[in-house]
């Protein structure tokens, strides 16, 4: 039997973002898992690392179905407590955090698998029994989640515990020992597990969105502008019109460090080739747009990262003498020189001195024996830009920002590419399950 | 360089004191920026320059707006919705304050009735294709003389064979204005070399580069930017490494980014200097002050010039373009 590859964390992010389709249970067949192999490999090779970054910005829920999928179905055997622990408040999240039927369907899929293990028992119960909406749910989906309720506990233990209570008990230690050692709320089971098996009077609809949003909705204007793109590059646009710069200036430190806060320290060092050129700056009403936000991001990775060094293309050099042209390539090398963790390359993506040189520097890197890590983030005015012309190389990791907001999963994706990002992701994931178990204790779930 | 410029026009121009800066490549249009002596106080082209009316088919009014003298840039055009939109077969001087008829202009635009009006004024330049055509037929009146060869363009482009410069212009607009982020404009730039497919395709020449940024957009985008869209080459499938020996380093990468980029600009060189000496004729159209603007004709390129007979006939304002392109 293969190895299974081990997908590195930039193909498992881009995987977890881009891999659709929904996982099915076709009555009678088994689970329709496509990518079983790489969620499998994935996390035998860092269940703690895997679950966390099944929370990152930007991943597709149905891929966070399978790795909650994969996190109840594996056996925990030979993990510490911490890790335990994590793996715990992971999939407690991802089952307040997806549409309530992907989890039904993640649940029944487990049942396929036969895969029960003692956190799978509490998973599947917590949510079966103490979801926000575990009412509504039940009265939708009834059968469904007896079956999940049965196969969490055995049949025998199940319908035990349901008779029991149809009796009257409550908190007997049968009830205590089988059931309700599982819930971190015990109040309200009983009256959920007389449901289970008690027909509903009418059928009801199955509540769609999930109680707990992971990625949220972004509000947006209807029409974008240069200046309802976030605060940082709003105020930077003003400061490029000639407008007051003390006042400015003075907002602009604050929206930066309020940027900058939601992130942990990166340790490492990163070196950003900076368009700016003609073309970043714009016309006409997308005057300043792209180069703005480019500049939001290089003042915000200025203050994540400990050691940030910037090479300008496309402008005035150090002796007051303009760059002709965007040199993309010249900068990736002048960049290397520093010898930094990671090069990303901040661009509208139009290179014309020349065309095709980025891409093949980029591709002679592995001959010449440089290995560091090179990304392209792309400035857009809006996420609807066609870059058809402006990948000037293809074969590198491409990523398009346009609002403040995406440095959300920008900077998680830049970071991700690198060895010494590794830590910084861990810490950042962690920092944002925090947050969501915080977030799940006040919407009426249950912490972790 | 110098010499390489000057190769481009024997006896129509002197470019001595102008040079060539860092050539830029986008797609098929390769543009090599021109900087050199300015001559101020000529009305630039979008802000001093005013379309005033239509007073018939073929027939359009410019008002020069400015301080300055306004050189009409030679082949600009007009487009705006529900309108006939209008081309210019020539150059010509405006004093300021000054208006002038053309009456020969031509239409481009086949089958639209109205005419052109003050508001919502952008313009263009006509696609390179047209231009020897439309400079043969200044001073012919006929509004429809542009029309089959409008049309033969448009059959060229694989688009509907009709006079209607507008499938062109207005429905690639999206791809054609790109051409204005794909090339970018130098600070101090007064005019640009263009090279469609590594041929040459056109000098461009303004008085200073204020000029130069008005008319850079209708030049870049519509001018060499249709005929560059139309031979835009694919994309490479994947990027051929430079040759290196193993472990080359930062070094042997630099180095090999140099000289590949030393020998595109070589190839660039070697096409302009390569261009056909023939003889051009030279040939007086108006004056204005010490201003002479005139036809240049010759067997690889055309256009008009402007020069100062109180500078030492120093070049003003030049428009030169190939006869045929690819």
């Amino acid at each position: 039997m293969d190895t299974p590859h081990i997908p590195d964390t930039p193909t498992l992010l881009a995987h977890l973002e881009t891999h659709t389709g929904a996982l099915t249970l076709p009555r009678g067949g088994t689970l329709c898992w496509d990518d079983a192999d790489i969620h499998r490999a994935a996390y035998t090779a860092d269940p703690e690392g895997y679950a966390l970054l099944g929370l990152a910005p930007g991943v597709l829920p149905w891929q966070r179905a399978r790795v909650l999928l994969q996190i109840l179905a594996a056996s925990q055997a030979g993990l510490d407590e911490a890790a335990r622990t994590t793996l715990a408040r992971v999939s407690h999240v991802l089952t307040l955090a997806l549409p309530p039927a992907a989890v039904i369907t993640v649940l029944l899929g487990l049942r396929r698998l036969r895969a029960n293990h003692k956190h799978t028992t509490r998973a599947v119960l917590r949510f079966v029994l103490e979801h926000p909406e575990a009412d509504a749910l039940i009265a939708a989906r009834r059968p469904a989640l007896a079956d999940c309720f049965e196969h969490a506990l055995g049949k025998a233990t199940a319908r035990g515990c349901a008779r029991r209570i149809q009796a009257g008990d409550t908190g007997s230690e049968y009830l205590r020992r089988r059931l309700l050692r599982f819930l971190a709320d015990p109040a309200p089971a009983p009256a959920r597990v007389r449901a289970l098996y008690e027909a509903g009077e009418q059928p009801a609809l199955l509540p769609y969105e999930p109680v707990l949003p992971l990625d949220h909705q972004r509000e947006r204007e209807p029409i974008v502008t240069t200046t309802n793109r976030g605060d940082i590059a709003a105020t930077l646009v003003h400061l490029y019109r000639g407008g007051p710069a003390p006042d400015l200036h003075a907002a602009l430190d604050r929206y930066v460090a309020a940027a900058a806060a939601a992130y942990p320290r990166f340790t490492g060092s990163v070196a950003l080739v900076l368009d700016v050129s003609a073309s970043m700056r714009g016309y006409g009403d997308r005057e300043w747009a792209l180069l703005s936000q480019a500049a939001a991001l290089r003042m915000v990775l200025a203050s994540v990262c400990d050691r940030l060094d910037v090479v300008e293309v496309g402008g005035t050099d150090q002796h007051g003498t303009h760059q002709p042209g965007t040199d993309l390539a010249g900068g990736v090398l002048d960049a290397l020189a520093a010898g930094p963790d990671l090069v990303a390359v901040v661009s509208d993506g139009y290179e014309n001195r020349y065309p095709g040189d980025l891409a093949r520097v980029a591709a002679s890197l592995p001959r010449a024996g440089i290995a560091t890590p090179l990304v392209l983030c792309t400035a857009l005015f809006t996420g609807a830009d066609d870059l058809s012309l402006r990948r000037p190389a293809p074969a590198l990791p491409q990523r398009g920002f346009w609002h403040q907001d995406d440095f959300a999963e920008l900077l998680p994706w830049m970071f991700g590419h690198c060895a010494a990002g590794a830590t910084w992701l861990r810490a950042a994931l962690r920092a944002r399950l925090d947050e969501l178990d915080l977030e799940a204790a006040r919407i009426g779930g249950i912490a972790a | 360089m110098t010499d390489t410029l000057q190769a481009i026009a024997p006896g129509a121009l002197d470019l001595s004191g102008h040079r060539l800066g860092t050539p830029q490549q986008a797609g098929a249009l390769t543009m090599v920026p021109i900087t050199g002596p300015a001559h101020p106080g000529i009305a630039p082209p979008r802000t001093g320059l005013k379309l005033t009316r239509v007073a018939g088919y073929g027939r359009v009014e410019l008002r020069n707006g400015g301080d300055g003298v306004a050189i009409v840039p030679l082949h600009i055009g007009y487009i705006q919705d529900a309108a006939q939109n209008h081309a210019l077969c020539r150059s010509a001087f405006i004093a300021p304050g000054a208006a002038l008829m053309f009456e020969d202009a031509c239409c481009v635009q086949e089958s639209q009735g109205g005419y052109l009006t003050e508001r919502d004024q952008w313009f263009f330049v006509l696609p390179v294709e047209l231009r020897a055509r439309a400079l043969e037929l200044r001073g012919a009146q006929g509004y429809a003389k542009l029309w089959d060869d409008i049309a033969d363009l448009n059959r060229s482009y694989g688009l509907a064979r009709r006079g209607h410069l507008e499938q062109i212009l207005s429905r690639k607009r999206a791809q054609l204005t790109q051409f204005q982020s794909r090339l970018e404009l130098q600070p101090g730039q007064l005019g640009a070399v263009f090279l469609v497919n590594g041929r040459f395709a056109g000098l461009e020449l303004a008085p200073d580069p204020a000029y130069f940024a008005e008319v850079w957009m209708a030049l870049v985008c519509f001018a060499y930017g249709a005929a560059a869209w139309h031979a835009e080459p694919a994309a490479p499938d994947r990027p051929v490494p430079y040759e290196l020996a193993e472990g080359a380093g930062l070094a042997g990468l630099r180095a090999a980014l140099e000289h590949d980029r030393a020998q595109r600009l070589n190839a660039v060189l070697r096409e302009l200097a390569a261009l056909p000496a023939g003889p051009v004729a030279v040939r007086e159209e108006e004056r204005y002050l010490g201003l002479r603007l005139s036809t240049v004709t010759g067997d690889h390129l055309a256009g008009q010039v402007v020069t100062d007979t109180t500078d030492h006939d120093r070049p003003v304002y030049a428009s030169l373009f190939a006869r045929t392109i690819g």
